[in-house]
């Protein structure tokens, strides 16, 4: 029984030990999961068409495509300008803008001024502060 | 121990909470969401003030959330969801300034009490565990994991979440600054560059709890703002003290829940308050008058929600492990400032330590005193529209995550994945919490384990080091008997039904 207990850990591979046996863990985890659920693992089917089906799609794969947009698009427009923080600060107006159109319910020239005064504002603000005050480099 | 009290660290607390009470008091923002996007402005503060910020952001956030919840029915935050069963009655009738006031001054006394507990037991947790071994730190991970995912909803799948979370953290090298051998592991093929030391902690937590909810708030459409209409405040205040007479135990009590639930890993603020409130209607002389309007309701909630503040920084400060997500937040700004927090912080901090209580003593005066002669102001919080504010914490989550390893962009592409991912777990019923706190944890786990094993050679060892194990061993089957009693009596309990 003493020596059944016993264990030696080779220096070399022991980065692997742990993961091992929390990749173990979650399988046998994620087994008994499927077993005790296996009845909606079966219906899961009905379950996320309902969720597509009442999602509001033009919002949340719009919020997803436009964050796709800003965050590819930010390194190549600060090459532009490189160490001033400017991808940042042209990226983020259009985003912030477009974003907050997407949101937003009725679009009237009262409602889309102030939105339109925020996103340059904000945005401008954030650049500032972080750029002199904190001196911290934005793309 | 006062020379701390500048006008800056003042204003940071004195601003944080304002901010922290606007966020908590917008429903689909959260306290811990307002400590994700403040974050890095953390950077150029330093520690101190820097976790006067927080701080003020943590108590604000808390405390804002039942401005909605009273006026309109609506839990601003997940912690003030029993606030609405007897606030929203209340302010239905008329009293509606009423109700709030109560809210205030029992959100103040819930705090205030759970900080008394924290500067008490805090220290004298952590000299207790100075003296654990690597087997004793292990298990006490090994017990916070499964505390937490007992308490989760579906303890399988909290368990399940935990584990995930900690495998997770394991992706990339094996720290040789923490006695690993510097070998990758867990790394697909071509991302060895970016994957070198894992996923950082904050760009995770700001996609789990940023970007992640906004997504959620894109799924339902974005919710349309609230009306000047939809606020009825009340004419007059009708406001008294006198209204607490008799209420000092239903307060105390419920603090003290707060505060124990607040300790206890991953459990947030909603178990907080619905654990108060049902003590308070089980012990009222008059439970029937609960969810029609009953005053004693929303103390019971208000102080119980507020009284995790103070709880949850207990095992965080005493032991490194986050009593709640807000908390975890925290942990990040001590990253920043690299400072581990452990059962050594205290000791060797104490100008840190003085200054976070202090903080949040300053936070919890500076929100009774904002919020209580500025009521009518902050209720018109709710009306400020989330297309315009939604855009602007999606712009910050974006520098919170690039700033905060000094500009890697792959930060911000973590921020993404983790904001998609935080949206899925929701969907696929498993819980945020544990995950979050088993991907903190999951680091030191390994090294505690790894070490445990080199050192001793026999997996016996966890439980026969010392009596400390056998106690923590004994916790843990406690923990997980009591959660499958609990679940099979209330399966029980629905089939009666």
């Amino acid at each position: 029984m003493g020596q059944l207990t016993q264990v030696t850990i080779d220096f070399e591979t022991s980065h692997l030990l742990f993961p091992t046996i929390i990749a173990c863990v979650l399988g046998l985890l994620g087994l008994a999961i499927v077993i005790r659920d296996r009845a909606k693992i079966a219906t899961a089917g009905t379950y996320w068409s309902g969720i597509w089906q009442n999602m509001d799609k033009p919002r949340f794969l719009g919020t997803i495509v436009l964050t796709l947009l800003y965050f590819s698009l930010m390194v190549p427009v600060g090459d532009i300008w490189p160490n001033t923080g400017r991808g940042f600060l042209f990226c983020s107006i259009p985003f912030v803008f477009l974003t907050g159109l997407l949101f937003m319910h009725e679009r009237t020239i009262k409602s889309i001024l102030p939105l339109a005064v925020v996103s340059v504002v904000g945005p401008v603000f954030v650049w500032w502060l972080f750029t002199y005050p904190l001196f911290l480099t934005l793309p | 121990m006062f020379e701390i009290l500048t006008p800056m660290f003042l204003s940071l607390i004195v601003g944080g909470t304002l901010i922290g009470i606007i966020f908590g008091a917008i429903p689909g923002m959260t306290a811990t969401m307002a400590v994700a996007v403040c974050l890095p402005l953390t950077y150029s503060l330093g520690l101190e003030n820097g976790l006067a910020l927080l701080l003020g952001l943590y108590v604000g956030g808390i405390s804002g959330g039942l401005v909605p919840a009273i006026l309109l029915g609506i839990p601003g935050t997940p912690s003030s969801i029993t606030t609405t069963f007897d606030g929203y009655p209340m302010a239905k009738r008329g009293e509606g300034e009423k109700a709030l006031r109560i809210g205030i001054v029992s959100s103040f006394v819930g705090g205030i009490i759970s900080l008394a507990i924290l500067w008490l037991f805090a220290p004298t947790l952590a000299d207790f565990a100075i003296k654990f071994s690597y087997v004793e730190k292990f298990l006490i991970i090994f017990f916070a994991l499964t505390v937490m995912a007992a308490l989760s909803s579906d303890m399988l799948l909290g368990i399940f979440s935990g584990v995930l979370g900690i495998f997770v953290a394991l992706i990339g090298t094996y720290d040789i600054t923490k006695g690993g051998n510097g070998n990758m592991r867990l790394v697909p093929p071509g991302t060895e560059y970016w994957l070198d030391s894992g996923f950082s902690l904050l760009p995770v937590l700001i996609g789990l709890f940023g970007l992640a909810a906004i997504l959620e708030q894109a799924e339902i459409g974005v919710p349309k703002g609230h009306s000047l209409e939809d606020i009825d405040v009340g004419k007059k205040s009708g406001f008294s003290f006198s209204i607490f007479k008799g209420q000092s135990v239903n307060l105390t009590r419920s603090s003290l829940i707060g505060t124990f639930v607040g300790i206890l890993p991953g459990v947030g603020g909603s178990a907080a308050s619905i654990i108060s409130y049902t003590n308070a209607k089980t012990f009222s002389k008059t439970p029937e008058n609960f969810g029609k309007g009953e005053p004693a309701g929303i103390m019971a909630s208000e102080s119980g929600n507020n009284g995790l503040t103070g709880g949850a920084l207990v095992p965080l400060l005493s032991l490194g492990i986050p009593g709640d997500s807000t908390t975890a937040l925290l942990i990040g700004a001590f990253t920043l400032q690299g400072i581990q927090v452990g059962p050594l912080f205290i000791g060797n901090n104490p100008g840190t330590w003085d200054a976070m209580i202090i903080a949040m003593l300053i936070a919890n005066i500076a929100m009774l005193v904002m919020m209580y002669v500025a009521i009518r102001y902050f209720a018109l919080v709710v009306t400020i529209p989330k297309h315009i504010l939604f855009p602007v914490i999606l712009m910050m989550c974006v520098i919170g995550a690039y700033t905060i390893n000094y500009g890697i962009m792959f930060d911000v592409w973590t921020l993404l994945i983790f904001g998609l991912f935080g949206w899925l777990v929701v969907k696929l019923k498993l819980e945020v919490a544990p995950f979050i706190i088993g991907f903190i944890l999951g680091p030191s786990a390994e090294v505690y384990f790894v070490k445990s094993l080199e050192s001793f050679g026999d997996v016996t060892i966890f439980f026969t080091k010392s009596w400390i194990a056998v106690v923590l061993w004994l916790l843990i089957i406690g923990s997980v008997a009591g959660s499958i009693m609990l679940s099979r009596r209330a399966k029980q309990g629905a089939g009666v039904v």
